[in-house]
């Protein structure tokens, strides 16, 4: 199908200049002479593009075009037309959302060819794999022959008549393939695929030449010119297909996709105070097929830069306001802007302006008075320079990331293995421990059962026969083999606490210290200790380790109380900021501080065995409990006033702690 | 419960460990007769009177098993998955009395029908204790499963 262009402007000459310009490019054109034909065209036919003048007789282009933005079909391309009297309505056109401002008088080609461009855009991410075929031959029955026969074998077509148009088209469109007729009105065939060739944007593109037998060298001709492949036009059509078919499965892939063509549309920014002259300019260059904006101050350029993307600067050196050269210095200090090229203007032949202009940053430099053929090759020589610059540094960063992706996919599979073997020795060890810790379990435990139950008999049975110090001495063996027992005990938790998973979940910290004293006061009933703790106190925690935690430390405050008078044992939570910090607090024999670093490693005793027996595991047993659910613990004690354990649970991510404060009393 | 003493068969092979166990029983004044066998294949060929113990006559069968997990040859828990598979030993009350109290020990046994677990204490006293609850409970109050 035939894309829709609506033309909205009040001119009819324009009008009718554009539509014959759309059609011959195998558009479809809808004409409107104002905002509200326009509007009423659009809400009716699904257009492709908006072509749209600003002044318009029953209102404002500008405001149709901020209605289209905020309407249904908002993202279609919409190019604005008009006058290029200010710079001023550039901008605002730009800034509300066009996607192309074209001064008039206008070129028709780029209107076309930018339209176009716009057009593939909006297509390439729905473009479809299919190949396209560019067929450039003056003769229309040959063009429409080959177009039939090509559009059979499913390839898409297009055609031009004339080198000139086939290059455009090229740039514009991007076919797969050219096939060119070596004879040409205008520029000749191997001048098409030449120029083509030298476009980093196009290079890539298949081409075949068609020649004619009776040309003498065709083929050694047409691989000069850079031709994949030459076909005589004598030949059978199914020949060129075959040729056709051939090259294009051999073509790589495009890589230049992104790249923008020498051959298509440019837009140039004349920045000069005279006005003459800038339309001297423009005329030169729209000739040549560029469009131009005009500038007529730095400031102004630099304001028109924000929302204009050009492809050339020509700046005038002596201006009022700011100079060309800061305008320069300017537009190359800024990221964006930098690689545009920057030709120098200036009326003096002066050596000295011309080395500031250079020093300024500019790329090249131009007198004045030079014939605009000059200032025109110039231009397309800056041209090609910054699409060579483009090219390299695509390259460049191209081979960047590759070598950056095999870098990190390299250290990532290092990692990887790493992380692998190191796990591997990690459950290797776990697994030993656990069979280790297994056989201690069982094995460990019957010699001192042994020990303990014969020592018993001996007292048991000949208990006659032993005087005092034989029976001491069985009632030290035995204690020695319970104590070991315990030891063994205490360490067997020691070491799997490390070990078991972690599962955490609410638990009623309150009811679970009033289960472990409950169970303290049955085992010695005779002791008097006042209880105190706070209700309703909820944590997240694994409730099988936080239960052997409390019995620690809650056995401790028991146990170091057990000389103290009025015993008194205290549970509860205090704020400390963000969290919450719980407790476990005595009046019991407490400690000197002094020591308070040694508490929570194995084995370390701050009391004699025979004042308060126990293993010394069971506040690293505690601390490792508290560490695995990643919170702290501490204590703050002074001898013979009792010591307070205090010790945080942080919430794992996405839980939530809560707490009510209800002061809650029990005496034990 | 019944008119002849019933038989207890305790599955240790740590002779020690036999000794002291026959002697909390006595000192716990369960006066049942105790049958000893020394792996989990003699314990089976106990139950099933077959191999050595072919000619064990039916009013033999023990009422209770005391099963040790760490037994050489057929392991405890081999023991009483075995029982648990078989008409003859399906209901016979089984306690497991060993030396650990490893969760993954504990698990296993109720699992395969273990009726209770009891590890034996390094405390003489205590496993007198719990050898005089063992007798009371198993031999005294439990209702024993009819003899199929």
């Amino acid at each position: 199908m035939k894309p829709l262009v609506l033309i909205v402007d009040d001119s009819l000459t324009v009008r009718m200049d554009l539509a014959e310009a759309f059609h011959s490019a195998d558009f479809e054109a809808l004409q409107c002479s104002s905002v509200k034909e326009a509007r009423k065209a659009l809400a009716g036919q699904s257009c492709d593009l908006v072509v749209l003048d600003i002044l318009l007789p029953d209102g404002d282009g500008f405001d149709f075009l901020r209605e289209i933005r905020s309407s249904k079909k908002s993202d279609i391309p919409v190019m604005l037309l008009s006058s290029e009297a200010e710079a001023r309505d550039r901008i605002k056109g730009l800034k509300k959302g066009a996607d192309e401002y074209v001064g008039k008088p206008y070129d028709r080609s780029y209107v076309v060819s930018r339209a176009r461009q716009l057009l593939r855009h909006g297509d390439q991410e729905a473009g479809g794999k299919r190949q396209t075929v560019l067929v450039i031959d003056d003769s229309s029955t040959f063009r429409s022959e080959l177009q039939q026969a090509l559009e059979k074998q499913d390839y898409g077509v297009m055609t031009a008549a004339s080198g000139e148009e086939g290059l455009r088209m090229a740039a514009d469109l991007r076919p797969s393939a050219v096939v060119v007729d070596g004879v040409l009105p205008g520029i000749d065939g191997a001048t098409v695929i030449r120029r083509i060739r030298l476009d980093t944007a196009l290079r890539q593109t298949l081409c075949v030449l068609l020649t004619g037998s009776e040309e003498q060298g065709a083929e050694l001709k047409a691989l000069e010119a850079g031709a994949d492949a030459f076909v005589r036009k004598e030949e059978d059509i199914p020949v060129v297909f075959a040729r056709l078919a051939a090259a294009l499965r051999k073509a790589p892939e495009s890589t230049s996709q992104s790249a923008v063509s020498l051959l298509g549309p440019k837009k140039i920014l004349a920045v000069d105070d005279s006005l003459t002259y800038l339309h001297e300019l423009t005329d030169a260059l729209r000739g040549e097929g560029y469009d131009v904006a005009m500038a007529k101050s730095g400031e102004e350029a630099l304001e028109l830069l924000a929302v204009q993307a050009v492809d050339c600067i020509l700046l005038d050196l002596l201006m009022p306001g700011l100079s060309g050269q800061e305008t320069c210095r300017r537009i190359k200090a800024a990221p964006f802007l930098r690689d545009i090229p920057v030709i120098m203007l200036t009326a003096m032949e002066d050596r000295n302006t011309m080395i500031e202009g250079l020093i300024a940053g500019a790329d090249d430099y131009i007198s004045k008075s030079s014939d605009l053929e000059i200032l025109r090759a110039r231009v397309r020589a800056q041209l090609r320079r910054r699409q060579f610059e483009g090219e390299n540094r695509r390259i460049r960063e191209q081979l960047l990331r590759v070598e950056l992706e095999a870098a990190e996919a390299r250290a990532a599979r290092e990692l990887a293995e790493t992380r692998a073997a190191l796990i591997a020795e990690l459950e290797r060890k776990n697994r030993e421990l656990e069979t280790f810790s297994y056989s201690v379990s069982h094995d460990l435990r019957a010699p001192l059962r042994s020990i303990d139950g014969f020592s018993q008999a001996l007292v048991e049975d000949y208990g006659k026969a032993l005087d005092e110090k034989a029976s001491d001495y069985l009632r030290r063996i035995r204690g020695a083999a319970q104590r070991m027992g315990e030891l063994i005990d205490d360490l067997l938790q020691l070491s799997r606490i490390g070990r078991m998973d972690l599962n955490r979940e609410s638990v009623d910290l309150s009811a679970m210290v009033t289960a472990i004293v409950k169970a303290l006061q049955e085992r010695a009933p005779e002791r008097q200790v006042e209880f105190r703790t706070q209700g309703g106190l909820v944590v997240e925690a694994d409730p099988r380790l936080l239960k052997i935690a409390l019995e620690n430390l809650l056995g401790n405050a028991w146990k170091f109380t057990g000389k103290t008078p009025r015993a008194m044992i205290e549970v509860g939570t205090e704020a400390n900021g963000r969290e919450s910090v719980y407790y476990v607090k005595d009046n019991g024999a407490g400690f000197d501080m002094e020591y308070a670093a040694k508490l929570f490693a194995p084995f370390q005793r701050l009391h004699k065995d025979t004042e308060f027996p126990g293993t010394g595991i069971g506040l690293a047993t505690v601390y490792r409990i508290v560490d695995r659910h990643g919170g702290r613990i501490w204590v703050e004690a002074s001898p013979g006033a009792g010591a307070t354990f205090r010790w945080t649970i942080p919430l794992s991510k996405g839980g939530e702690a809560y707490e009510r404060t209800q002061p809650h009393h029990s005496a034990g | 419960m019944s008119e002849h003493n019933p038989i207890i068969l305790l599955v240790e092979d740590n002779d020690d460990d036999v000794q002291l166990t026959l002697r909390a029983f006595e000192k716990s004044k369960v006066a049942n007769r105790i049958i000893v066998v020394r792996d989990g294949q003699e314990a089976l060929d106990y139950l099933y009177a077959r191999g050595p113990h072919a000619r064990r006559p039916d009013s033999e069968m023990p009422q209770v098993v005391l099963l040790d997990l760490k037994l050489p040859k057929v392991d405890g828990l081999e023991v009483l998955r075995h029982m648990r598979g078989q008409e003859a030993t399906r209901r016979l009350p089984v306690v497991v009395l060993t030396s650990s109290k490893e969760e993954r020990d504990i698990i296993a046994s109720y699992n395969l029908g273990a009726n209770s677990y009891v590890r034996k204490p390094v405390d003489f006293g205590q496993f007198v204790e719990a050898a005089a609850q063992l007798g009371l409970y198993w031999l005294v109050l439990n209702e024993a499963p009819p003899l199929p």
